[in-house]
């Protein structure tokens, strides 16, 4: 979870009334909502729920019937489109990457119409190439289509962040990966945000991906927003029965305990035991307790120094619904 | 490729050269289909010249069907141009339905005897194949990609000459050299409205009943069919392979 030092953290976007109609159907209903800085915000919700509309009237790709969207507090409607583009990173499911461009190419494309000279454009395609762990001297010269799933996907972000755009915009990035090579690329996606401090919306109607990734998360249904909340407040408060059971009733203790930390629940006293590290989630620390057959296990923090302990008990707790 | 197909080329190349250069080099092959001692090489003109003249026929008709094909079909593949999109195509449609013996009939009291009709007719007929693979070459073009180009930031003209434009180029590029190679053959009519071309020595056999000369104009188009094809179909190679695509 994020710090709430409000003071320090900028609202970057900040979505007032958006609405998008399609003849008489409302696609996007008159929605608000304000992104932190340097935070990831997911959207879920069924398919045909507005989401992706919602997303591309971020970068104008689909005009707004109604409403706003201000980034640092600049109305998207003043900027010209293209420059507006040029500053919000996008990533759709299956890329579309150029498939007559190598992968450095590929990854060059905005900052050449951006027009950088070619040595900080070389400069910076190898950055990324490291960043997303694709060795220069093997990738930067294959196209697309010698690439494996994740291999594209990668190249993908890489290209939507070459230009170092404040915002980026992600249409389920996913998608299109098996669910083993997906759960990693979640997780490679959070390492870079978090060292990038880039601000993302996802879009997503995986829940557990939602979960995984998001500071906060939007649940959309029929063209609304039904809540926007963090992954905690949605499970222990959800604002109507639709978020509940999108939530999944019978995961919600384990989702939960899947957004805790072991360090929150560290008992004083000893136990005996392979020890569980203080930054792992309840849910791991959970599951190994089970599966060893302990009540209790003994905490240390990253360079190994003890803690106290953790229970089964004191863990349940934390997966309770509030009073 | 391999060695084998290219050998056979450039003997085909060879011998093409020979035999419009040098014809008389093989008047004992085409004696035998002569009859009351007739010539037994085309003697009326230099095959050489008739060739050339030919060539530069279909080119310039090709080269024109392909600027103005091409860029019908750029034209009506933009949101602005959709609407012309069935109107054109039936346009196109009907210069390739229309026999281009007919149009040769109608152009002749227009613009006269000689090369015109012969470009026009040749015009008409190789638009159809440039626009329809103009058009099935920019429509193929992945959605995604361009949504991508679209959300990256292009101006719809890098989109088109960037994005859209090498993608289809080698769709485009069949399509050409479909055009050319029909209309090499269909050139050969020209020459019933005294256009300088090949169609000459076919004519002449025709009306003086002399097989070899009939086989000699034909043999002459058909090498420099099979042999432009392979040219342009190497061109086409190249450009697929430059746009990263695997050799299909
Ligand atoms: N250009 C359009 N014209 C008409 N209806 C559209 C258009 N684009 C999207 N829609 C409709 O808007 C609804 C929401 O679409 P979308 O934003 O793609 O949903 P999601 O991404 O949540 O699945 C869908 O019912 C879709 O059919
Ligand atoms: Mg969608």
């Amino acid at each position: 979870m994020r710090p709430s030092i409000s003071q320090r953290v900028r609202s970057v976007i900040e979505i007032q009334s958006l609405t998008k109609r399609f003849g008489d159907t409302v696609v996007v209903d008159d929605i608000s909502l304000t992104v932190d800085e340097g935070t990831i915000s997911v959207f879920v919700g069924t398919s045909g729920a507005g989401k992706s509309t919602l997303l591309r009237m971020i970068n104008r790709l689909i005009e707004p019937t109604s409403g706003r969207v201000l980034i640092d507090g600049q109305d998207t409607m003043a900027i010209p489109e293209d420059d507006l583009r040029h500053r919000i990173g996008y990533v759709i499911q299956g890329y579309g990457l150029f498939p007559h461009r190598t992968v450095s190419e590929n990854i060059a494309t905005v900052p050449r119409l951006l027009g950088w000279d070619k040595k900080r454009i070389a400069a910076r395609v190898e950055e990324l190439l490291d960043l997303f762990q694709l060795d220069s001297g093997e990738f930067a010269r294959k196209y697309p289509h010698e690439l494996s799933g994740g291999q594209q996907q990668r190249v993908g972000v890489a290209r939507a962040l070459a230009a170092k755009p404040a915002l980026l915009l992600m249409d389920e990035p996913f998608g299109a990966l098996d669910p083993v090579i997906r759960h990693k690329a979640q997780d490679d996606l959070l390492a870079i945000q978090r060292r990038l401090g880039t601000t993302i919306m996802l879009v997503t109607h995986d829940m557990d991906e939602a979960f995984h990734l998001g500071d906060k998360i939007a649940v959309m249904d029929q063209a609304r927003l039904l809540q926007y909340a963090t992954p905690a407040e949605l499970l222990t408060r959800p604002a109507e029965e639709f978020v509940e059971k999108l939530v999944g009733t019978a995961e919600r203790p384990f989702r939960l305990l899947a957004l805790g930390k072991v360090r929150e629940a560290v008992e004083p006293g000893a136990a005996t035991g392979k020890p569980v590290s203080a930054s792992a989630t309840l849910r791991e620390a959970l599951s190994q307790l089970l599966w060893m057959g302990r009540e209790k296990l003994p905490v240390v923090d990253a360079d190994g120094t003890p803690l106290g302990r953790i229970s089964i008990g004191g863990i349940l707790a934390h997966g309770r619904q509030p009073a | 490729m391999s060695a084998g197909p290219i050998l056979w080329r450039l003997a085909a190349l060879v011998l093409l050269v020979v035999f419009i250069t040098k014809p008389e080099l093989f008047a004992p092959l085409f004696e035998p289909l002569t009859i009351n001692n007739a010539p037994a090489i085309y003697n009326q003109g230099s095959l050489l010249s008739l060739t050339l003249a030919h060539l530069g026929t279909v080119f310039s008709a090709a080269l024109a069907s392909a600027i103005i094909a091409v860029t019908l079909g750029i034209f009506v593949t933009r949101p602005s141009g959709l609407e012309f999109l069935p109107l054109s195509r039936s346009l196109v449609n009907i210069g390739q339905t229309f026999p281009p013996i007919a149009v040769l009939a109608i152009a002749v009291p227009l613009v006269g005897f000689g090369e015109k009709p012969t470009l026009i007719a040749l015009f008409l007929y190789g638009l159809l194949p440039i626009f329809e693979n103009t058009l099935s070459g920019l429509t193929q073009v992945s959605p995604l990609t361009l949504e991508a180009a679209k959300g990256m930031g292009m101006s719809l003209r890098r989109r088109l000459m960037e994005v859209e434009l090498p993608l289809a180029l080698p769709v485009i590029l069949a399509g050409i050299r479909l055009s050319v190679v029909i209309s090499l053959g269909t050139a050969t009519i020209g020459s019933t409205v005294a256009a300088k071309g090949l169609g000459e020595v076919i004519i002449a056999g025709l009306q003086s009943n002399n097989m070899a000369f009939i086989l000699q104009g034909g043999l002459v188009v058909a090498l420099l069919a099979v042999l432009t094809s392979d040219a342009l179909m190497a061109v086409e190679r190249f450009a697929a392979r430059k746009l990263g695509q695997s050799p299909s």
